[in-house]
Parts: structure tokens; sequence; C-alpha cells
């Protein structure tokens, strides 16, 4: 699954801790997530979508299988 | 409840190790000799308060960690759960057959712990790295290094209280190689350090 997390996170000018802090998860689960090494679950990915305010499909978008 | 930094966690198991050290040192040789046999159900047991209060801890930390590294915990503790079961299996029927004698038996059952603690930790380091983590430079923790050192210091202790407790060779011999080995595997953790932040300041 490719993701835009890394892209929106710039935008808002905070760092991976910054998010991780705001998601309630380490740091490193979010650079995981930003790298596509880990597709967050469907409770997480509503709360990276609630948090920049777009919608989930927005934000993930399926890759290759 | 928060959850658990590294740095909280990793000082409070370490305290709770340095304790259960100095009272497995101070009362474990009574428990053979006391007269009483209530205490010698406390001083066998009395070190072990600490080793509870890690696996307190260490239940506290998996429970509030995020999904990641639930995943990470369930990877490495299942392939604990495998090799401790192959281990105890393989001891206990050789022991049942009277090729280990029940003195060996005891002494592979106090392994059993400190076992399943170092493939847990192997195995969650190396899943860790395939997501893209490098558990052995955890950001806000104590770095692995200072932990093998601290290892080694805990086990060097240990060595020489038992060297001059007149302890045989085999326990002798295991402690100064597990103390040695940590040593080794922190000298390796700090070239890797030095290296890498060297590669990064060539880059920069």
């Amino acid at each position: 699954m490719n993701n835009r997390v890394r892209e929106l996170r710039a935008q808002h000018g905070w760092s991976q801790a910054d998010l991780a802090e705001r998601l309630d998860v380490s740091r490193q689960t979010v650079n995981a997530i930003e790298t596509g090494k880990y597709d967050p679950s469907l409770p997480l990915a509503f709360r990276i979508a609630k948090l920049f305010r777009l919608s989930i499909e927005s934000i993930f978008v399926p890759g290759k299988e | 409840m928060t959850r658990f930094s590294n740095k909280q966690y990793g000082r409070r198991a370490m305290l709770a190790m340095a304790i259960y050290v100095v009272l497995l040192l101070a009362l474990l040789p009574y428990a053979r000799r006391a007269e009483h046999l209530s205490l010698q159900i406390l001083y066998a047991l009395l070190p072990l308060v600490p080793i509870f209060y890690v696996i307190w801890l260490m239940a506290k930390r998996i429970w509030l960690s995020n999904e990641l590294e639930q995943r990470l915990h369930l990877i490495g503790l299942g392939a604990a759960t495998a090799v401790v079961a192959v281990f105890t299996l393989v001891s206990g029927f050789l022991a049942v057959a009277k090729v280990l004698s029940l003195d060996t038996a005891a002494v592979i059952l106090i392994w059993v712990f400190p076992l399943l603690m170092f493939v847990y930790a192997t195995v969650r380091a190396w899943a860790a790295r395939r997501y893209g983590s490098d558990a052995f430079c955890e950001d806000d923790g104590i770095p692995m290094y200072l932990r093998f050192l601290i290892g080694a210091g805990l086990l060097s202790i240990v060595a020489v209280w038992a060297y001059f407790h007149s302890a045989d060779e085999f326990d002798l011999g295991l402690l100064v190689g597990l103390a040695a080995s940590l040593a080794l595997g922190a000298l390796i953790l700090v070239l890797r350090r030095w290296r890498s932040r060297r590669s990064s300041g060539t880059d920069a």
C-alpha cells in the first residue's frame, strides 16, 4: 500500500516524533508507515485521516500486490 | 495509563536486575544451609522478587505498546516460546531417561527464563529491522551497547564472587564466557555506532 503520510507531515512542518505523539504511537511506527514497510490498522488509519482532515482513500492508495 | 518510554522501561528493568544480582549473591548461599525449611524457602525465593517485577513491567509495556510494537513483541515471544519449548522438552526427556541428572535438570530450569529473554530480544530486534527500525539504536532508550556493558559488568561481579566462593569450574566458565560475549557484543555495537556516525558525517 502506498501513502502520503510523509508528504502530509512535511506540509504541517511536523517531525516524525511530533506526528507519533499526536497519534499516540512510537516514532518507529510512523517511520515504518511512511516507508511503506507497515500498513496501519483501520483504527490507526482513521486517526491519521482525522488528524490531517482528509479521507482515508486520499491518504492510502492500494499498491501492486 | 500512558505508554512506557524505552528509557523508563530500561531504567526500571536495569535497577531490578541489579537488585536481583545483589540478592542472589547475598541470600542463595544460605538457602541450603538454613536450619528451617521456611528460611530455606525464603532465601531461595526472595531473589526472584525483582524478576517478578521485571515480568510485570514487560507485561505492562506490551499491553500499552502500539500496534506495530505489539506485532514485534508477538513475533519475538512466539519464537522464544518455540525455542524454550524445544529446549525444555529435550532436557525433560533426557532427564526422564536419566541421561541428565536431576541436579543438571534443575540448573536447566534456571536457564529457561534467560534463554526466553535472549531469544525474544534477538528476534524482536531482527523483526524491528525488517520494519525499518534499528532496535540496537533506540533513540529514546538506554543504548544497546550500554545494556550489554551493564550485563557484562553484572556477570563479572557474579563470576568474581563465585571464584572466591569455590564455585565449580563449569559455572565459573559459563559466567566468564557470558560476560566476555556481552563485552564483545558491546564492542561490536560501539564500532557499528561509530561507523554509522562517521558515514552520516561524511554524507552531510
